[in-house]
């Protein structure tokens, strides 16, 4: 019978990781396969492994927060009252709903076309639950006012250093008499940058999940680890965009340009793989968040708080994300890959970046934030800086709008899940959790 | 689903090209139309017009869908208000083109022999004037990828900067010509005449409108 819970709530999870595979991560590779540097099949592959790899390497940090930081558990357990295990069964029906709803506000969102963040539904699906449940005060405000917070500073981060990255751009390569002199001197900064940033998060403290504690593994041993391996993918991106560029530097500027501009195109497809790879990180909380706190209590039949993610349910969210990629995820990015895309990889590569680093940063510190928001917020950074050809004010009426409607609509429906589920299913969980 | 795709989707910039093309084409008739005028060959020239006349026609299409395109969008790396005075400016290139054809199709005039070499040389001129417009205008699509400012900015600029002076001389052309043409009074008819000046007033318009056209790039490149 435990199993049954268990499975049941593992069946939900992956439901609700295919529905992020199926919905975001197209925006992840957009960029590479809108500027036609990848083709769709192997977007799909590459952006599998990435996101795979971000799920399972540094992603228990949000869900740890998703599970436990925006509706305490312990406040639960003091409701006056309640009956030996009521506690227990309370969350397991509450993190069942949320996680029931969630997937539902995304599948319709999806099948309508609404762009909704998946962090957002599940943040608010969860908190829905929490004010049914114990009533306002059982909401951790504070860390839901971070969160929330957060939603409103990782877009403008996002921004900033998209802008600041794209004039770095346009100074040092694009804008200079020669630029394809100068792209071969500053490329391999931009390489550097990206491969820091993904090795740092991966390495500090992400490795622990699959190889053990590591002794000889220090911060220090880290930094320099990540910093000498970016040198080296630095040396041989240069060795490269040299090759690549050589004797092009006579040529007319406007032709000059262009040629740059195809050597941004591989690095599209690497800036896009941080992005699947930080949106991984992000993003499978969502999924396992609720999963990880159900499978505790109906293991362990009590209500802990310091009890990491196993890693089977991070693998389980990982793996949810690259089916619903592959089945779904290569429809809409069939579409994307046709539409005329008029964003070059020179700026698809600032973009990435910007938005890499962002959502690393706000992984580290346990933050839940839109990937896809944060990516929005640095394109638009970009177009602050001219860097394109303006930006379609209707999609983006309708992307802040969805930002409004998100929070609610998956907190009422959750609210209604988890008030059905506690009539039906309570008492049966609550003696199922004494009895095992 | 693929929002970050629909965010970029209707940039003005390369339908803008698209209509800088579509005029460069319209004011590639012009030399034609003076050949067919100078062997008196009336037929081609009622051809020659129908074709500007569709050229311009797209031209005008491409115009609104443009400015259909600029109230809906933010971050637009130019001001709006010049990018629309600019197009304005380089819609009326095709306008005054299409005159110029319409002027030719009125009347079946006969090109005085003393003239003709003088509106060659005015025709080429012309073309010089439109010719570094539109090239400059072309670059618009790489201006962008450059976000309007840096090295190739420049050699834009150097483009239209040669404009005036090449405007100037179309002008002093015309106005050569003029000297010539009314100097053959009493040789010519009358109405030859009027017409013989309609044709140097339309041409003279093609290139003060390149010449305006080049202020208003000008104008949305430096900020």
């Amino acid at each position: 019978m435990d199993l049954m819970v268990i499975s049941f709530a593992a069946l939900l999870g992956l439901y609700m990781a295919w529905n992020i595979g199926a919905n975001d991560v197209a925006n992840s590779m957009a960029d590479a396969v809108g500027s036609k540097a990848l083709s769709i099949k192997n977007a799909v592959i590459l952006a599998g492994i990435c996101e795979f790899a971000g799920a399972v390497l540094v992603g228990s940090h949000v869900t740890n927060t998703v599970r436990k930081g925006i509706v305490d558990p312990m406040v639960i357990a003091k409701i006056p009252g309640l009956l030996q295990g009521e506690a227990a069964a309370i969350i397991v029906v509450g993190m069942t709903a949320a996680l029931l709803s969630a997937a539902f506000w995304l599948h319709f969102s999806s099948a309508t076309g609404m762009p909704v963040s998946t962090t957002h539904s599940i943040v608010g699906a969860v908190a829905g639950f929490g004010i049914v449940a114990a009533g306002i005060d059982s909401v951790n405000w504070a860390k839901m006012g971070q969160i929330v917070a957060s939603w409103f500073i990782s877009p403008i981060a996002g921004g900033i250093m998209g802008y600041v990255f794209f004039k770095l751009i346009i100074k040092f390569i694009l804008g200079q008499e020669k630029p394809v002199k100068a792209a071969v001197s500053f490329v391999p900064f931009i390489v550097f940058i990206v491969s820091a940033t993904v090795i740092l998060a991966t390495v500090y403290k992400g490795l622990k999940h699959v190889t053990g504690n590591l002794e000889w593994l220090t911060d220090n041993v880290t930094m320099i680890f990540a910093l000498m391996a970016s040198l080296f993918f630095a040396v041989i991106s240069k060795l490269w965009v040299k090759k690549v560029l050589k004797g092009k530097s006579s040529l007319s500027i406007a032709r000059q340009l262009e040629e740059v501009e195809k050597v941004f195109t591989p690095l599209v497809i690497i800036s896009s793989c941080s992005v699947a790879f930080a949106h991984g990180a992000n993003d499978v909380a969502n999924s396992v968040g609720p999963l990880a706190a159900v499978v505790h209590i109906l293991q362990h039949g009590t209500i802990e708080m310091k009890v990491g993610v196993p890693f089977w349910i991070l693998a389980l969210g990982g793996g949810g994300i690259v089916i619903g990629l592959a089945t779904y995820g290569h429809r809409v990015m069939k579409t994307v890959g046709t539409k005329i895309t008029e964003i070059t990889p020179s700026r698809g590569v600032a973009a990435d970046v910007a938005a890499t680093i962002t959502v690393l940063v706000c992984t580290r510190m346990s933050l839940p934030i839109s990937t896809t928001h944060t990516l929005v917020g640095a394109i638009m950074g970009i177009g602050l800086a001219r860097g394109l050809g303006g930006v379609n004010r209707e999609v983006t009426r309708k992307i802040f709008s969805s930002w409004l409607i998100t929070v609610p609509a998956a907190a009422v429906l959750s609210m209604i899940l988890f008030a059905a589920g506690r009539f039906l299913f309570l008492e049966k969980l609550r003696l199922l959790i004494i009895g095992g | 689903m693929g929002i970050i795709q629909d965010m970029f989707s209707g940039s003005p910039f390369g339908p803008l090209v698209e209509h800088t093309k579509k005029v460069h084409e319209c004011v590639e008739m012009v030399r034609p139309l003076m050949e067919a005028l100078a062997h008196e060959n009336y037929l081609e020239i009622d051809n020659l017009q129908d074709n500007v006349s569709k050229l311009e026609y797209e031209a005008d299409l491409l115009k609104q869908e443009i400015r259909s395109r600029l109230p809906r969008r933010f971050f637009l790396p130019v001001d709006k208000s010049e990018l629309d005075n600019f197009l304005r400016c380089q819609d009326k290139i095709a306008d005054r083109v299409q005159d110029f054809a319409i002027i030719l199709t009125l009347r079946k005039t006969k090109l005085h022999p003393d003239l003709i070499d003088g509106f060659f040389q005015l025709v080429d001129q012309i073309f010089q004037v439109t010719g570094s417009l539109l090239t400059a205008a072309v670059e618009l699509d790489n201006l962008a990828e450059v976000s309007f400012g840096g090295a190739e900015a420049r050699v834009v600029l150097e483009l239209i900067d040669g404009l005036g002076e090449e405007e100037w001389k179309a002008d002093r052309m015309a106005r050569r010509l003029s000297k010539k043409l009314y100097s053959l009074e009493g040789k010519m008819d009358p109405i030859s005449i009027i017409f013989h000046e309609k044709i140097l007033l339309a041409l003279g318009s093609i290139a003060n409108e390149a010449e305006n056209a080049g202020d208003m790039l000008r104008m949305m490149l430096v900020k």
